[in-house]
């Protein structure tokens, strides 16, 4: 009977932790999510009839089924490295897809016969430079760093 | 009959004969066209342990290496409106396949109609069968959730019938604000002329043949914010002949398969909860006194989790089931009736796994599964059904690398 009290103290210490714990990690993803996460936006070739696009259709561009801008250009579509901070934040927060279901989604395509990769480019100095010199071109880089190249595309 | 392959032929010779043009221009293609056309592939080496039983070759109390894939496709965009893509397959599946190299797509795909909304059109060829999730890229290991998908729904034993078709395949897709609803309708000839596909149907040692009628195949698929939801409803029909050979004691029957497939599948950042149900209806008739006539209603399902513990580790958890008689469970009347053991009518399947990608080109994997069963099993690397046993372990590892 004496034990009661005991594992009272001892179950209310371990809750106590376990909500600092978490508190902890509440806050240090908040702190993390302010300071590491760069605003992105798409980009296109500066000739691009658009200005504003819908995302369902950003979507559709990236994940490499819709090939046409509506005044019948081929679409051109250039990406950063998978495991890029800026691929994987305008994955997430522009076309509001995980990296990886990106990634599977052009596996599937690829390894069917029903579509192929976008080009992957190896920096934002080579993706202004390949957006703003290839017809149809769309990309992405961060908004602190769109050039005076490239069309930034608004999402409706 | 005739009609029916001369159709599948003509449009399988016209994709092939479209590529074949295509490819002597292919190498200018790659500097003119800007990377319009790409090469690709992939392989992989797996090893298989088993307790008991065989599974992709002499596994039992040994380790097997016969469970090898290499593919290599290339695909050249020549319009936005027009795709040309074929993949080569070689695959080593203990005795059921050999490595033989085989065409495993070659089509010709017209997105004719397409806006910022949604594009339509058709692939006309060897076309890939949507069945389920996993299907299209069955034989790739970096599409797969593990090393072999759960085999209740994509057997190893039958998938020459449901891997791809001669024929033509209509495709639809939406793009709206919520998600994306697409729809496919093909139309073809399976492939019924490999040994393996007519051993899976009438066992070893038959000396007639299997042939097919066009089989109509059918998918509707909901991805929903942004692939986090992917639900999806299959219905393929198969319609199969046999035709006995010299001296056979089989009489020419008839098999008619029906699968209908549910497929859900819930994504977030760092795990995924999949699950699919099928329901196979499957007649037998005509074979004579000589074999297992009737009908049966099939049923199978698994749910799987996947877990990301780091970028570049993966965890899964699944529990696989499968009946090849939802009114004969667990065998018994089948067992009476042919004297086979009656836990060959069936397969649970506990499975937990591990995925490392070494870089994004090389993976490597592990695998066990504990199995209460022997419904998935080929008879090529059992062919004594009184050696099988009802409860086995299987181990394998996998190396498999792409470009």
């Amino acid at each position: 009977m004496e034990t009661i009290p005991a594992i009272k103290f001892g179950t209310s210490l371990v809750r106590v932790v376990l909500l600092c714990l978490f508190a902890m990690a509440l806050l240090v993803a908040i702190a993390h999510a302010q300071t590491s996460e760069p605003v992105m936006v798409a980009i296109a070739h500066p000739a691009t009839s658009e200005d504003t696009i819908p995302r369902s259709s950003l979507r559709a561009i990236f994940g490499m089924r819709l090939q046409k801008w509506p005044a019948e250009t081929p679409v051109k579509v250039f990406v950063l490295r998978d495991d890029t901070l800026e691929h994987a934040t305008f994955s997430k927060t522009v076309l509001q897809v995980f990296p990886h279901q990106l990634r599977m989604a052009w596996d599937r395509q690829v390894f069917s016969g029903q579509g192929q990769y976008p080009e992957q480019v190896g920096s934002t100095q080579e993706m202004l430079s390949r957006v703003a010199s290839t017809a149809g071109a769309i990309g992405y880089v961060k908004a602190s760093e769109v050039g005076q190249n490239v069309r930034v595309l608004k999402i409706r | 009959m005739c009609v029916y392959s001369r159709f599948a032929r003509t449009t399988s010779c016209i994709a092939l004969l479209g590529m074949l043009s295509l490819w002597a221009t292919a190498a200018r293609a790659l500097d003119l066209l800007g990377g319009d056309f790409q090469l690709h592939g992939f392989a992989s080496l797996t090893l298989v342990n088993t307790t008991d039983n065989n599974f992709f070759g002499q596994s039992d109390d040994q380790v097997s290496k016969d469970f090898r894939e290499v593919g290599v496709n290339a695909s050249w965009r020549v319009t936005p409106a027009l795709q040309l893509s074929a993949q080569l397959l070689s695959r080593v599946a203990g005795e059921i396949d050999n490595g033989g190299v085989r065409l495993d797509y070659g089509l010709v795909d017209w997105a004719a109609l397409s806006s910022e909304d949604g594009r339509g059109g058709i692939r006309l060829g060897r076309v890939k069968t949507a069945y389920g999730l996993y299907n299209t890229t069955r034989d790739v290991p970096f599409t797969r959730p593990s090393i072999i998908l759960p085999q209740s729904i994509y057997f190893e034993r039958t998938r020459n019938l449901t891997v791809s078709a001669d024929g033509a395949e209509l495709y639809f897709e939406r793009y709206g604000e919520s998600g994306m609803l697409s729809a496919s309708f093909a139309y073809g000839q399976p492939q019924t002329d490999t040994d393996a596909a007519k051993v899976a149907l009438v066992g070893l040692n038959r000396p007639g043949s299997v042939d097919s009628k066009l089989a109509p195949d059918l998918q509707v698929m909901y991805e929903g914010a942004g692939s986090r939801y992917r639900l999806a409803f299959t219905a393929l029909r198969l319609d199969l002949r046999y035709r006995p050979g010299y001296g056979d004691v089989l009489m020419a029957g008839r098999f008619k398969l029906t699968p209908l497939i549910f497929s859900a599948q819930y994504n977030a950042e760092a795990w995924s909860l999949t699950s699919e149900y099928a329901f196979r209806r499957t007649s037998v008739d005509d074979f004579g006194p000589f074999f297992y006539n009737g009908k049966a209603d099939g049923q199978s399902y698994y749910v799987q989790g996947t877990y990301r513990l780091a970028p570049q580790w993966e965890a899964l958890v699944r529990y696989d089931a499968y009946y090849a008689d939802k009114d004969d469970r667990d065998g018994k009347d089948f067992a009476a009736a042919t004297r086979l053991p009656r836990f060959t009518r069936f397969a649970k399947d506990w499975t937990v796994g591990l995925r490392y990608d070494v870089t994004p080109q090389f993976m490597l994997r592990a695998e066990v599964h504990r199995v209460d069963g022997t419904g998935f099993l080929a008879a090529q690397d059992n062919p004594q059904p009184q050696a099988l046993r009802r409860d086995w372990d299987i181990f394998m590892l996998q190396a498999s690398f792409r470009f």
